[in-house]
């Protein structure tokens, strides 16, 4: 395979899209030529970063009422409808005028829910680009006291961590980093040989689960697991917290009391 | 009564009308999101969107059940947009896809394209960026990036696009390229 046909088909690798022979020449490719493998690995981020930061906007619910209520209406408006507009238009309103009060609702809260997952899947996305990081720290941990001073200037908002680290939970150092649209302050724990990556973000028009919610100290949490990663997100007041770690939900959950407000 | 309508209600009795109303209204976000793109105004959208809904009323003995209804309603957003918006409003800052130079698979790539810089870089951009850098793309390169977000098959974007299946390959791939030109010059 040449460069010029492995990169034809980068795409339709990433979209699954390619027969298991092109596939696996492919491979082949990608494994001996550093500059199509460099290409392979652009494209793959490129498509993670238009999927999860690039902004989504939802229609006005006020644009919704009014197409429900304008297919409702239709037949009204037309008050001489030919058989056609007329044999199609009342089952159509019919349904229509039902929709607003059913249907939307019920569309709106699977949206509510990718929305939510949206936030658990960058959080684990974040965690593993800090794996896969050689140098994930921009602050080597000198405490708490040394790391979140750094921070000063490099943020928008003062990141409040309210754990320290001890010998359980070592705290490695920060890094700034980002979630979705926005900075965040990246906090590294050690459990034994796992890392565990905290961000603490601006909290302001995300779409936080409602579901799934777990008292963890004074706050409703979402803790759930994704691609065999745990991870616990909640919200304090201005700022977000996402917690994430491929250790046990029980430590992770233990060290998520100690970041969590008490009450 | 209309060949037309003879036709359509072949196909659509009428619980699949109301079917066909109830569907298409719960893409409303969808269209609405790629009006926005097109558009750029939430005015305009809005307008884009509502119009968009009334054509595939009138249109409806047209749509053959069991094809992919968003791509159906995403094709008449996209001629709406064109026939109604783009010469009266907003033209693409940046021209068509023509302009774009593709990436060439043979070529030796720019200094920051090589090793981790570009995917540094890429790593670091934000919604904001991301955004701007698509908005600056014309038309063409704007809808293809959208509809494949989307989940559209290339020949479903050709349906939406009315070209063939061989020139969406090339535009998204020129469009892709264009976008990563762009988005180097961000996260710095």
């Amino acid at each position: 395979m040449t460069c010029e046909d492995a990169r034809d088909r980068l795409l339709d690798a990433q979209r699954a899209r390619l027969a298991p022979e092109t596939r696996a020449a492919l491979q082949t490719h990608l494994q001996t030529c550093a500059a199509c493998a460099h290409e392979e690995a652009a494209e793959a981020l490129l498509s993670e970063v238009l999927e999860s930061r690039l902004p989504q906007h939802a229609a006005p619910v006020a644009l919704k009422r009014r197409l429900a209520a304008e297919w409702a209406g239709a037949p009204a408006a037309a008050p001489s409808p030919s058989r056609r507009w007329g044999r199609y238009l009342i089952p159509a309103a019919a349904v229509a005028a039902t929709v607003l009060l059913i249907v939307v609702p019920l569309t709106y809260q699977p949206a509510a829910e990718r929305a939510s997952a949206r936030m658990v899947t960058e959080a684990v996305n974040d965690h593993l680009r800090i794996l896969s990081s050689r140098h994930p720290l921009d602050i080597e941990s000198g405490g708490i006291h040394q790391v979140k001073p750094w921070f000063e200037g490099r943020l928008d908002f003062a990141p409040v961590v309210r754990f320290d680290g001890d010998q359980d939970f070592p705290l490695r150092g920060g890094a700034v980093g980002y979630y979705l649209d926005r900075k965040a302050a990246v906090f590294v724990f050690n459990r034994r040989l796992h890392t565990i990556s905290l961000f603490v973000f601006r909290a302001d028009g995300l779409p936080w689960p409602t579901r799934g919610l777990r008292r963890v100290g004074g706050v409703d949490a979402h803790v759930t697991t994704s691609r065999g990663f745990n991870s616990v997100l909640w919200r304090d007041g201005e700022l977000g917290y996402a917690l994430v770690s491929d250790v046990d939900p029980v430590e992770l959950a233990r060290l998520a009391e100690r970041l969590a407000p008490t009450s | 009564m209309g060949e037309a309508y003879d036709h359509g209600m072949a196909r659509w009795g009428r619980a699949d009308a109301g079917d066909l109303g109830r569907e298409a209204l719960a893409y409303a976000d969808t269209l609405y999101n790629l009006a926005r793109y097109l558009t750029r105004s939430p005015t305009d959208a809005q307008d884009l969107v509502q119009e968009t809904y009334a054509r595939a009323l009138t249109a409806a003995h047209q749509y053959t059940p069991g094809t992919n209804l968003k791509a159906w309603l995403f094709r008449i957003l996209r001629n709406t947009f064109l026939s109604q918006y783009r010469h009266e409003r907003h033209n693409p800052t940046v021209g068509g896809l023509d302009t774009v130079a593709p990436t060439s698979p043979g070529a030796e790539p720019a200094q920051w394209l090589r090793g981790d810089l570009e995917l540094d870089r890429l790593r670091k951009v934000v919604g904001e960026e991301i955004e701007r850098a698509l908005m600056s793309l014309g038309e063409e390169a704007r809808t293809v990036i959208l509809l494949d977000l989307e989940g559209l098959t290339e020949a479903e974007i050709a349906l939406v696009a009315g070209c063939p299946v061989g020139t969406v390959k090339s535009r998204l791939s020129r469009a892709r390229a264009a976008l990563r030109v762009l988005l180097k010059d961000y996260a710095r």
